[in-house]
């Protein structure tokens, strides 16, 4: 640490005040250049993370062993909660919702998105025809839910507009059937998000470098075959985080599907997120709640260094 | 040439029919919201009923849902929060880059490490000691974990952008005199405005759309923020609330976040582009 210290430092105005009288020791020198309470600036983070992130995570692992209604102590169950979890058909129906969930949102939105980004960029008044797009985005997930919960309520106003140009699904009762409902849901969320994946892709594909494009263009190459062979691999390192913060947000999916069903009719458009509530705030099953929770951490823990991997390796395949 | 404007022509027409699809959701919302409150007819949903009632639905819905309470004290948690925890991330960041705290990585992990988990992970406890605590229903509980859980990211942000402050600037200060603190709240601070206000704008909307947090750790109208007023207001809209006026709380509660974005849109760019340095 002191080698970095610029020898500029010696010359000036205090010569060797801080270097060269006095370094018996690092810590010495530490101490003389940042004070002695260097600590004291990360204790308010490290503090505050400590009690009501990282404490509350762990009690929640613990009390997964337990039996808990909130009010009288918490008893050891071992691992019943989670034998329980195997034979609970909600969590069946939560866990192919979840996943369905991760397929959808995973695609859609950051596939239609790159599709507006490619076809808008680069042409006159590219940014007006995004605009469309761009315009849900200011929804919340709540916000999202309590709308399209209305256009999407049975007999409601997308079914009328359906049966206006004759299509099919005017007579449908959009959210009380499973999967139809999950999927419309994602349909919805699919039309906030789009918005954010085409301006992320916009930036990338400005940013990418011009001489690999012009060569390819000298080459020959236009339209489909320059998009597969050059744009996409240039754009890959974007993709890897669209897709990855996608993957992620889609198997926490709580706001819409809370706003817009609560998880109904009859818990068939519960994901985990609305299970684990459910369960523990609604049924007052604060243990198997929690097991939920567990189970929900180690899914999305498993999924993304899966999907990590994957793109790692990947990427190793194209540079080696 | 003329291949190349059809394909043009081809990718604006396009983007043209998409566009439409994407805008009639949004027609569909806005037309409806402006309607009287007892005149929606989900038969003809799409056409505009002549008269704009969009603010007194909004005012229907702020007297009787209480939703001018909770948007008050959403704007303080939105507002508090995101500042204690910019200003807890930038001494943070501070003290590991600046101030070279040894094991600095690992400090910033255990930090950065608060997010990786999902909010669910924290719900039973934290309801269960904010019960035992007093905490549970109160303007200040909230107020904690909504700073708790946006210190992470501020810390990640300011880290990165105080690794692109010269060293120099630190030296030269503590050569003239100026204590740590000083040097922190005079110089670090106002140089790094830009980046603080990017986290700013992201964790006010954050803090503003939280649904979770806000419904497991509040109840009454004044204390409880507004997304779970809102999702209140869904359960019985085929009871009580009319459509228009649950259409136009939707605009309405969107209002504030989209707002701070675009009024500080060029800043936030830059400011982001900064902490990613």
């Amino acid at each position: 640490m002191t080698t970095r210290t610029p020898p500029r430092l010696t010359t000036a105005r205090a010569p060797g005040r801080l270097t060269a009288a006095r370094k018996p020791s690092r810590g010495h020198h530490d101490r003389a250049l940042f004070g002695r309470f260097r600590h004291g600036y990360i204790a308010p983070g490290a503090l505050l993370v400590a009690g009501l992130l990282y404490l509350p995570f762990l009690w929640t692992v613990y009390l997964s062993f337990t039996n808990y209604d909130g009010l009288s102590p918490a008893t050891w169950a071992g691992l019943a909660n989670y034998r329980a979890l195997l034979h609970d058909p909600a969590l069946l129906t939560a866990i192919r919702n979840t996943l369905i969930w991760v397929g959808g949102t995973t695609l859609l939105p950051v596939g239609l998105g790159l599709l507006v980004a490619v076809l808008s960029y680069n042409i006159k008044g590219g940014a007006w025809l995004r605009l469309p797009f761009l315009l849900p985005y200011a929804f919340s997930g709540a916000g999202i839910g309590l709308v399209w919960g209305v256009l999407l309520s049975p007999g409601g106003t997308l079914n009328h507009v359906l049966g206006f140009f004759h299509l099919p699904g005017a007579h449908t009762p959009l959210l009380s059937y499973a999967p139809l409902n999950t999927v419309v849901l994602i349909i919805a969320m699919t039309w906030q998000q789009i918005g954010v994946n085409t301006l992320l892709f916009v930036v990338g594909l400005q940013s990418i470098p011009r001489e690999p494009i012009e060569a390819a263009k000298i080459d020959g190459a236009s339209g489909w075959a320059l998009f597969q062979r050059v744009i996409w691999p240039l754009l890959s390192p974007l993709t890897t985080v669209v897709v990855g913060l996608a993957l992620v947000a889609s198997l926490k999916t709580f706001d819409v599907v809370w706003v817009a069903t609560q998880g109904g009719p009859g818990r068939t458009s519960e994901t985990l997120a609305v299970t684990m509530y459910r369960d523990t705030f609604v049924a007052d099953q604060y243990g198997y709640g929690s097991a939920v929770a567990v189970l929900l951490t180690v899914v999305t823990g498993v999924v993304s260094v899966i999907y990590l991997r994957q793109q790692l390796s990947r990427r190793e395949r194209l540079n080696g | 040439m003329a291949r190349r404007r059809a394909v043009t022509g081809a990718r604006v027409l396009v983007l043209v029919i998409l566009g439409l699809i994407w805008l009639a959701p949004a027609y569909l919302i806005v037309v409806n919201a402006a309607r009287p409150a007892g005149a929606y007819n989900p038969a003809h949903a799409w056409v505009p009923s002549g008269s704009f009632d969009l603010l007194a639905n909004m005012r229907r819905a702020w007297d009787a849902a209480g939703l001018g309470e909770s948007l008050g004290s959403t704007l303080l948690y939105s507002v508090v929060s995101p500042a204690i925890a910019i200003l807890i991330g930038a001494l943070a960041g501070f003290s590991i880059v600046t101030l070279r705290l040894r094991h600095g990585f690992a400090w910033f992990m255990l930090i950065f490490g608060g997010t990786v988990f999902p909010s669910q992970m924290l719900l039973v406890p934290l309801f269960v000691a904010y019960s035992r605590f007093n905490l549970y229903d109160t303007r200040f509980g909230l107020i904690l974990i909504y700073t708790a859980i946006s210190v992470p990211f501020a810390a990640f942000v300011m880290r990165n952008f105080f690794t692109g402050v010269a060293f120099s600037i630190f030296e030269a200060a503590r050569l003239d005199g100026a204590s740590t603190a000083r040097i922190f709240w005079r110089m670090y601070l106002p140089l790094s405005w830009s980046a603080l206000a990017a986290i700013f704008v992201l964790e006010f909307t954050f803090t503003w759309n939280d649904l979770l947090f806000g419904m497991t750790l509040a109840q009454s109208p004044g204390v409880r923020p507004v997304m779970p007023a809102v999702s209140a207001l869904q359960s019985d809209v085929y009871a009580g609330t009319p459509v228009p006026v649950a259409l136009a709380v939707g605009l309405l509660v969107s209002l504030p976040a989209i707002a701070l974005f675009l009024a500080t849109q060029r800043f936030f760019t830059r400011g982001l582009t900064l902490g990613q340095l």
